[in-house]
């Protein structure tokens, strides 16, 4: 038994210091890309493509489930954005409140029955609006079908060549639409998706949909989510990104070529993480076709979002993030190792595999194993106290070096003060937080032993509403 | 043991310095910041003084110089004619002009794109021919800002070069496109010249651009086009001439409804309905009812512009009619 748990934390050890290892050169790489891309961004014609003919169309989807709080204040919000050639679609999945009552008399909407495409099987569309305020807003109403269900109806109903998927609880900034289609002005033919930041928008100021003022949230829970955000998109997607192996867009700001996502059959409805999903299936569409292609992570287009702000809320969350990467990995288990697949099959889905899938188990038995050495004598204390001091202070050291990527490049915390609390909470992420997730995560396998495959209750205060 | 905690000094030293690193970051933007602001209040009025009158400041200590610099850049931006010129006069006079040419040999390549950026926004007619050499560097960063500045200089020389660059994606369409744009119709005549181009890609641009930048009597040098091997061509002909408003021109457009590519057939009901081409009825009904999608939908939007009470007679026959004409009819009754 003992030889048994000296492997393990042999493996555990192995493990860490090859996840620390891939953190830090992704941290470098992180560093280098964002400074050329700030750069660019000084001699970029970002206010040539809103003022241009030629910037290509973009149609945006909104799934709508029960909404009826916030989704008034969201589409005024969108319908603001500032880009040329602009669909809103909203697309109601079957509310049971008053959805659809609220958009109808705030936007003055009339029936007008759209043509379809067949592309994407969907359920049953109802019935299909479009304002007499703003012709450019169309709403469908259909029965209910989960989100991927109701992105897919906007799909066949879209007239733009792109569309952007986005929460309905999510704010987007006025130019982020500008920002995250810009790699599609440099790349026409080659961009197949693109996608923003995503931040966590609890105590910042909402005014008539948009962040005024921002803030870090009062909720101890949401900071640490601001921190773990900070160092998941500025250090990780950038870094995947800059190999052309990002195999996550964010379900609530993620902006794809239409033609694609029809080619690939639309989101995948049998999955809770259709998000990472959909993206994977278009690396590997475009990968089996040999195609040339890009999908790209921008740092500075914004998506605020609310986090969830009680413990039960966020193990739920999460706990369906890791069954959804659970079930891509599963759907897509061939690609793994494959020399066909290039880098996406040799280095980013193995380490979604051994890390982000099955690497919360290890993180769950690595340091019980690690006690129960310790306690039988066969890990000397020195030793034991020197790995934790050392796993605390590495993950303490990546977390600083995204807040401070964050400092020299985006400064979207304007007060010391809370710059100094994001500091602090560095501390409490790698101490208590992340143990937490990985026990939420690997919970997920119990999840997905008894099939349950549903969303679960989703708690919130709301941000287009409560300020502060 | 040993090695662990010489691993748990270095990164304490390393997390340590980052904090440093960061905080000190902080207090010199908090500085810099409220120093340029102090600054800028300072130098407007001199700014304003070189804008509107052309009087040019005496000798500047560098960090102001460099901050007026800046000011007049922004406004470089916005402005044109006299205004522009008289910043491009002082850009001259301070020898900026000059270092920012000598900056597009720097060994490094985002020195090189931030000074042709630089040139673009100066507004010195100086900076034209260095500007179009640097269409031809390694970089692509910096022969994108070159495209831009050019375009900000309307620099009509420019136009076959920066067509040019389109071959092999050396600069990408939508930035060549938008410095075309911005160079205006000045731009047309070089534009006509290059319609025949042997490349398809640099003919379909030049195409693209006379219909936004061009006027109606441009029409007639495009209708040729209307027939080329390119479908690209074919279709940017058609919706130029639609644009252009080049009305006698319909007969030919109307053609292209029976081509046998989907995107020029899309191309040329959008046309039609832009020229309200009462005898393109017939076909845009056709195309409306039977074709496929983005046709029949361009086919039903061009028809309720040119005869939205046929539209609406036609879709009393929802099985007949179709999807789009349907979706036409409900529209125009909004």
């Amino acid at each position: 038994v003992s030889d048994f748990l000296l492997g393990v934390a042999i493996a555990a050890f192995a493990y860490f210091a090859l996840l620390n290892g891939i953190y830090v050169a992704f941290t470098a790489i992180a560093w280098g890309d964002v400074t050329r891309h700030l750069r660019r961004r000084r001699h970029a014609g970002g206010e040539g493509t809103f003022a241009s003919p030629l910037t290509p169309g973009i149609s945006i989807l909104l799934p709508a489930y029960n909404e009826q709080a916030g989704i008034v204040e969201s589409v005024r919000s969108l319908l603001s954005l500032r880009y040329p050639k602009l669909e809103v679609i909203v697309v109601d999945d079957g509310s049971s409140d008053e959805t659809l009552e609220r958009l109808r008399a705030a936007f003055d909407l009339a029936p007008v029955r759209k043509a379809l495409r067949a592309g994407v099987e969907t359920r049953p569309v109802i019935g299909t609006y479009v304002s007499r305020r703003h012709p450019e807003l169309v709403v469908l109403a259909k029965e209910n079908g989960g989100k991927a269900d109701a992105l897919n109806a906007g799909v066949n109903v879209a007239r733009h060549e792109f569309v952007c998927a986005i929460d309905a609880d999510a704010i987007i900034e006025e130019r982020a639409l500008l920002q995250v289609a810009l790699p599609i002005l440099d790349d026409p033919e080659l961009v197949a998706a693109t996608g923003g930041i995503v931040r966590i928008a609890n105590g910042c100021t909402v005014d008539h949909g948009r962040v005024t003022e921002v803030r870090l949230p009062r909720s101890r829970l949401a900071t640490l989510q601001v921190v773990e955000y900070l160092r998941a998109f500025l250090i990780g997607r950038v870094g995947w990104s800059r190999m052309n192996a990002l195999l996550i867009i964010s379900g609530a700001f993620g902006l794809f070529r239409r033609s694609l996502v029809e080619a690939v059959g639309g989101w995948w409805t049998g999955t809770v993480g259709e998000d990472v999903e959909l993206v994977v299936r278009l690396h590997r569409y475009l990968r089996e076709r040999g195609e040339d292609y890009r999908i790209a992570f921008i740092p500075d287009p914004v998506c605020w979002t609310e986090a969830p702000e009680d413990l039960r809320t966020l193990g739920r969350q999460r706990r369906r993030w890791q069954r959804g990467l659970a079930q891509t990995v599963w759907r897509h288990k061939r690609i793994l190792g494959n020399p066909r697949y290039g880098v996406l099959g040799l280095l980013a889905f193995p380490y979604f595999v051994v890390f982000e899938l099955f690497g919360s188990l290890l993180e769950v038995a690595g340091p019980a194993v690690a006690i129960a050495l310790w306690a039988t004598g066969r890990l000397s204390t020195l030793f034991f106290v020197a790995f934790i001091v050392i796993a605390v202070l590495l993950g303490i050291l990546l977390s600083v070096a995204a807040l401070a990527l964050e400092e020299f490049s985006f400064r979207r915390h304007p007060r010391t003060s809370e710059v100094a609390r994001l500091v602090a909470y560095t501390l409490l992420e790698n101490v208590g937080y992340r143990q937490l997730n990985d026990l939420w995560r690997a919970q997920a396998f119990v999840d997905l032993a008894r099939r349950r495959h549903t969303w679960g209750e989703q708690r919130r205060r709301g941000i287009g509403r409560a300020v502060g | 043991v040993e090695i662990l905690a010489v691993a748990a000094m270095v990164l304490t030293a390393l997390s340590v310095l980052f904090l440093l690193v960061l905080a000190l970051q902080r207090v010199r933007l908090g500085v810099s910041e409220r120093r340029r602001g102090e600054l800028e209040a300072r130098l407007r009025p001199i700014a304003l003084a070189i804008v509107d009158e052309g009087r040019m400041p005496g000798a500047l200590p560098p960090q102001a110089a460099t901050e007026l610099a800046a000011i007049l850049g922004r406004y470089g931006r916005r402005l044109r004619g006299d205004a522009r010129a008289r910043i491009a006069a002082f850009f001259e006079g301070s020898g900026a002009v000059d270092d920012h040419v000598r900056q597009l040999r720097h060994r490094r390549d985002w020195v090189r794109a931030e000074a042709a950026a630089g040139l673009g926004v100066m507004g010195s007619a100086r900076a034209v021919e260095p500007l179009r050499a640097a269409l031809g560097d390694p970089s692509r960063d910096v022969r994108m800002a070159a495209a831009y500045s050019l375009g900000r200089l309307q620099a009509v020389d420019a136009v076959e070069p920066l067509l040019a660059a389109l071959d092999h994606h050396r600069i990408p369409r939508a930035v060549v496109c938008n410095a075309l744009l911005d160079i205006g119709a000045e731009a047309v005549p070089r534009l006509l010249g290059l319609v025949e181009h042997p490349d398809p890609i640099e003919r379909a641009t030049a195409v693209e651009l006379v219909g936004l930048l061009g006027a109606p009597a441009d029409g007639r040098r495009l209708v040729e086009r209307l027939v080329d091997t390119s479908a690209d061509v074919r279709a940017q002909a058609a919706r130029a001439l639609g644009r252009l408003g080049a009305a006698e021109e319909a007969a030919a457009v109307r053609e292209l409804l029976d081509d046998r590519i989907p995107f020029v057939r899309v191309a040329a009901a959008e046309a039609l309905g832009l020229l309200r081409d009462d005898e393109a009825i017939d076909g845009l009904l056709a195309q409306a009812r039977e074709d496929s999608f983005e046709t029949a939908r361009a086919a039903a939007e061009a028809l309720a512009r040119i005869a939205p009470q046929r539209v609406t007679s036609e879709a009393a026959r929802p099985e007949e009619a179709g999807p789009h004409l349907v979706e036409a009819a409900d529209l125009i009754a909004l």
